[in-house]
């Protein structure tokens, strides 16, 4: 009898768990759906497997829309911002991880607490600023904007992993003649590799994913990041549903091919500013 | 000739070596220090410290881009305090959001993370399902909300009308009355992923003995979470909530493509507002948004520092 309870209960509890998978999942299962079918199709039955697959619906939206400047552009800005965020970040936690200094743990403190500024306080001003600097509308000027946005997090988190790797190995590497320089490079670099992946792939999708700061500093069409992009061309084709979708895929699929194989690291990656 | 050292020798001047290293003297090391320190703290003083006491500077002044400053005193605040209902519906709905939402999504997300952990088959495959809605753009999340809201084609509709309830079929974004909540529901659908998987690791994180010591003493499924699983991850829920608040409380791009703040400012959240003073309005004055905006950081640095003051473990249990 408690057999059989205990075996319908685990029954309700799989259903439950699998009807909130079709609704954490669903949608956007239903979005690479509709991106392999053409708007008439999906205009007759939005809620069907396709037919036959439109796979060069792709190929349409790359080249006659725009996608392709809009998609080397994110992919640039990202890259690029990446790197600096990775670097200028790695260094200063490692100097305040690895060295006694007075005013250590207040510049510590400072970079730390602009995590708690909402994004407006500094979006107007730094307008004004890259106006003044003639850095407005272009990609320089966003990519500077994106590593000061995201070194706050990055130096926290790579902060508290430096600083718990053993005293030990910077002394002997002393020893051994290393500058100061050197044991960031050949110590703290090569051995902190796990968190700085972890920051590498947090900063990636903040910064692939951007949309607020792109809008304010970016004017002309084609310097335009993927989100700016996705939402001109949504503006433009309202009713051509199909379209929409392939141009949704197109800038989904590079962080879910990521997230596929590295799925563990992304998530990881993602929840390392919430878990302590 | 042998030159022995006594151990006490050996072991001072092992110190002396030691100390060196360790405190690193004096000398060349303030180059060391602002070798590895220039690059950020340029950055942060050029895009992060002077924009934000410019914002301080901009919120006294009426500023006409291309045309000139002039110093108007208090006469941003005092507009902003008596004369502008669309700032003070914009503060209602964010403060609404920023209390509503966070617990919703927390709480989900704990109950979630307790289902899995109760060892259910496929509990991977479900942990990396529910996390996708994070990784994706909040472009992409609300224009696939748009069309499931949809009033024509959309799935919530054509569910409801599946199960007879037609007349309950509506324009989910075009209707004040529901507009914000739609909102907020796709924002819960997004987040609830991320916070299952941390208040995962939390629980996992417990020891097994508290636990199964528990269950010997017959203490009951709810009584265990209440009385032994939320006091235990309290740092880590109490963290979540705080970053899911700051999150809501600065909350622009979804309302901003899904509703653009209407219908009727029943969407519009400070963060939409600033950006269409600034930015989308004709009004020409950079000033008066810089005003929202310091009131506004004002606001949540006080919420933040109040909730986590008042939330706070004071003693830390060991375990």
């Amino acid at each position: 009898m408690s057999l059989i309870l205990r075996n319908w209960k685990r029954a309700l509890l799989m259903i439950i768990l699998s009807g909130y998978t079709a609704f954490a999942a669903g949608p956007f299962i239903w979005v690479s759906m509709m991106s392999l079918r053409t708007t008439p199709e999906i205009n007759d039955n939005p809620y069907t497997f396709p037919e036959a697959f439109h796979w060069e619906k792709y190929a349409v939206a790359w080249s006659e829309s725009d996608y392709s400047v809009y998609f080397w552009n994110s992919a640039m800005v990202t890259t690029i911002a990446v790197l600096a965020v990775t670097i200028i970040a790695s260094m200063t936690a490692h100097c305040l991880a690895r060295y006694r200094f007075p005013g250590n743990r207040l510049i510590f403190f400072i970079i730390f607490s602009t995590l708690i500024f909402p994004p407006q306080i500094v979006m107007i001003s730094l307008f004004q600023v890259l106006v003044k600097y003639g850095l407005f509308d272009t990609h320089l000027g966003l990519i500077l904007v994106y590593i000061a946005l995201q070194m706050p997090l990055t130096v926290f988190i790579l902060e508290g992993f430096f600083s718990r790797l053993p005293q030990d190995l910077y002394d002997a590497a002393k020893m051994d003649g290393y500058s100061n320089f050197e044991s960031y490079w050949r110590l703290t670099l090569p051995i902190g590799l796990p968190a700085i992946a972890t920051t590498v792939i947090l900063n990636f999708i903040h910064i692939w994913n951007e949309f607020l700061f792109a809008v304010v500093l970016i004017a002309s069409d084609e310097k335009r990041t993927l989100p700016l992009g996705i939402q001109k061309f949504y503006g433009d084709r309202l009713e051509d549903v199909g379209m929409i979708a392939t141009g949704v895929m197109i800038s989904v699929i590079p962080v879910i091919l990521i997230y596929i194989f590295f799925s563990e690291k992304m998530i990881q990656g993602m929840t390392a500013g919430a878990v302590k | 000739m042998r030159i022995t050292k006594s151990p006490a020798q050996v072991e001072s001047i092992q110190e002396s070596w030691g100390s060196r290293l360790r405190l690193d003297p004096l000398h060349c090391r303030w180059n060391t220090v602002m070798l590895f320190l220039t690059p950020a703290l340029l950055i942060y003083a050029a895009f992060t410290a002077f924009p934000v006491l410019r914002t301080f500077y901009n919120s006294f002044h009426r500023i006409i881009p291309g045309g000139g400053t002039t110093f108007v005193g208090l006469a941003n605040f005092a507009e902003l305090f008596t004369r502008d209902p669309t700032f003070w519906k914009a503060v209602k709905n964010t403060l609404l959001w920023a209390s509503v939402q966070p617990c919703i999504e927390v709480g989900l997300g704990l109950l979630l993370a307790l289902c899995l952990y109760a060892k259910v088959p496929f509990a991977r495959v479900f942990r990396v399902l529910w996390f996708t809605p994070v990784l994706l753009s909040y472009v992409v999340v609300a224009i696939i909300w748009m069309w499931i809201y949809n009033y024509d084609w959309g799935i919530l509709n054509g569910l409801l009308r599946w199960i007879g309830l037609a007349d309950y079929a509506h324009t989910w974004l075009g209707d004040p009355k529901t507009a914000l909540w739609s909102c907020m529901f796709t924002q819960i659908w997004m987040w609830t992923g991320f916070n299952m998987v941390v208040s995962l690791a939390a629980v996992s994180a417990l020891p097994a003995e508290v636990l199964e010591a528990a269950e010997l003493d017959n203490c009951g499924w709810f009584k265990k979470l209440f009385f032994i699983i939320i006091p235990m991850i309290r740092p880590t829920l109490l963290n979540l909530l705080i970053l899911s608040f700051m999150g809501k409380m600065r909350i622009f791009d979804l309302v901003w493509i899904m509703t653009g703040g209407g219908p009727l400012w029943s969407t519009e959240t400070v963060a939409t507002y600033v950006y269409k003073r600034a930015f989308d309005w004709n009004t020409f004055d950079l000033g008066y948004p810089s005003t929202i905006a310091t009131v506004w950081f004002i606001v949540v640095l006080f919420f933040v520092l109040t909730l986590y003051t008042l939330l706070r473990q004071r003693d830390k249990l060991e375990y």
